[in-house]
């Protein structure tokens, strides 16, 4: 009988257990191990207190839609031009622009008098990321040790997106967070046309928005992926997507200085 | 402060050479001078709403609006065709050069009830 009690005490302390990480997200049967957590369950995509780590090393070195297969140089030059329609779903123009830019080397890349990466870029310019959860004002901030040294900021209070033609476009936009389970998904609008979102020199217009999902798959790595939606410049919406990898110690100190860095 | 300004002076130069997204967005003077030599300034405002480029010649009381001016990427043609308020034609038939560059133009011929002049719109 005693025996029998015991049973059912420890049954009904794990159906607890398992009701409480269902609801809490901690280490659920779908959470990926050792990705670290805050209390809540949310992800933390960024260090835990006591650890030293950013993102950096990432994966790609262009920005080329999903499922396409051409080569590029390290520094997003295509190793054939006959290739540059294939990067992404261009408009005329656009292609005639990226073509353009492509055949000169990339001598008008804003970059080259250090203004900053546009949002994807930043994910794939060397030099690192970290992601600054504020949860007490439901923000998000992202800095990086690449380019010019920028940060973002994704505000995760709910709010909506800004109209595009109601605000002056700015380098990094405005952008509104949320989480779709484990996945930060940020939504970026209010661009300006005065940077480049790629080293391949990939054209955009005021009316593009930017939707992006970061997942930290296992604690070393972080998925990145795109969504590219400028009517204006691309016949389509389009995805791109890479990894990144953790890196233990402090982002580097470096500066842009005449566009050297 | 100082830093400050710095700062400021740095931001200022480097986006006035920074290359924008579709070419023809933004204002355009030409500043030229006609065979009686006369003195003519024409100002161009343009937008690209994805399909056509649309703006105004002359921004102002006596502005001509329009929508149908036409970009050819192969060369970078730009094409106006415009009725006057007295509907006369208005005409313009140029080439982009310094496309990478903030500062870029569009040469070409510009022709209406004045005459037929040669005109250089640089972006502002």
């Amino acid at each position: 009988m005693k025996m029998k009690n015991h049973k059912k005490a420890l049954l009904s302390v794990a159906l607890l257990a398992i009701a409480n990480m269902a609801a809490t997200g901690v280490a659920s049967a779908a959470s990926p191990a050792g990705v670290p957590r805050f209390a809540d369950g949310k992800i933390r995509l960024d260090r835990v207190p006591g650890e030293k780590g950013y993102w950096d090393n990432p994966s790609a070195t262009s920005l080329v839609e999903k499922g396409v297969n051409v080569a590029f140089e390290p520094n997003g030059k295509l190793k054939n031009i006959a290739d540059a329609g294939k990067v992404a779903p261009f408009q005329p123009w656009a292609l005639a622009l990226y073509k353009y830019r492509q055949q000169n080397n990339f001598v008008d890349d804003p970059m080259k008098v250090c203004i900053g990466p546009g949002n994807p870029r930043q994910m794939m310019t060397p030099g690192g990321v970290r992601f600054i959860q504020d949860n007490n004002y439901k923000r998000m901030y992202m800095i990086f040790g690449g380019g010019n040294h920028n940060w973002r900021t994704i505000y995760m209070d709910g709010r909506d997106p800004p109209n595009a033609e109601e605000v002056n476009g700015t380098f990094l936009g405005l952008a509104v967070g949320k989480w779709e389970g484990d996945t930060l998904v940020s939504t970026s609008t209010g661009f300006n046309t005065r940077f480049w979102m790629s080293n391949g020199g990939l054209p955009h217009t005021e009316g593009l928005t930017l939707t992006e999902r970061f997942k930290r798959v296992s604690k070393d790595t972080l998925d990145y992926e795109v969504t590219i939606d400028d009517p204006r410049t691309y016949t389509r919406p389009w995805k791109a997507g890479w990894t990144l990898r953790w890196v233990a110690g402090d982002i580097p100190e470096q500066f842009c200085e005449n566009g050297r860095e | 402060m100082r830093g400050l300004y710095a700062a400021f002076l740095l931001v200022a130069a480097t986006a006035s050479v920074a290359q924008e997204g579709f070419p023809l967005d933004g204002t355009w003077r030409s500043e030229s001078t006609a065979k009686d030599g006369s003195h003519r300034t024409i100002v161009l405002v343009m937008q690209w709403d994805g399909k056509s480029v649309t703006g105004t010649i002359n921004p102002g009381p006596k502005g001509i609006d329009f929508t149908g001016g036409t970009l050819n990427p192969d060369g970078w043609k730009f094409t106006l065709d415009v009725k006057n308020a007295k509907g006369g034609p208005v005409h313009f038939e140029g080439t982009i050069s310094n496309l990478g560059k903030y500062n870029r133009a569009v040469a070409g011929k510009w022709t209406d009830a004045a005459g037929t002049i040669d005109a250089k719109f640089v972006h502002e």
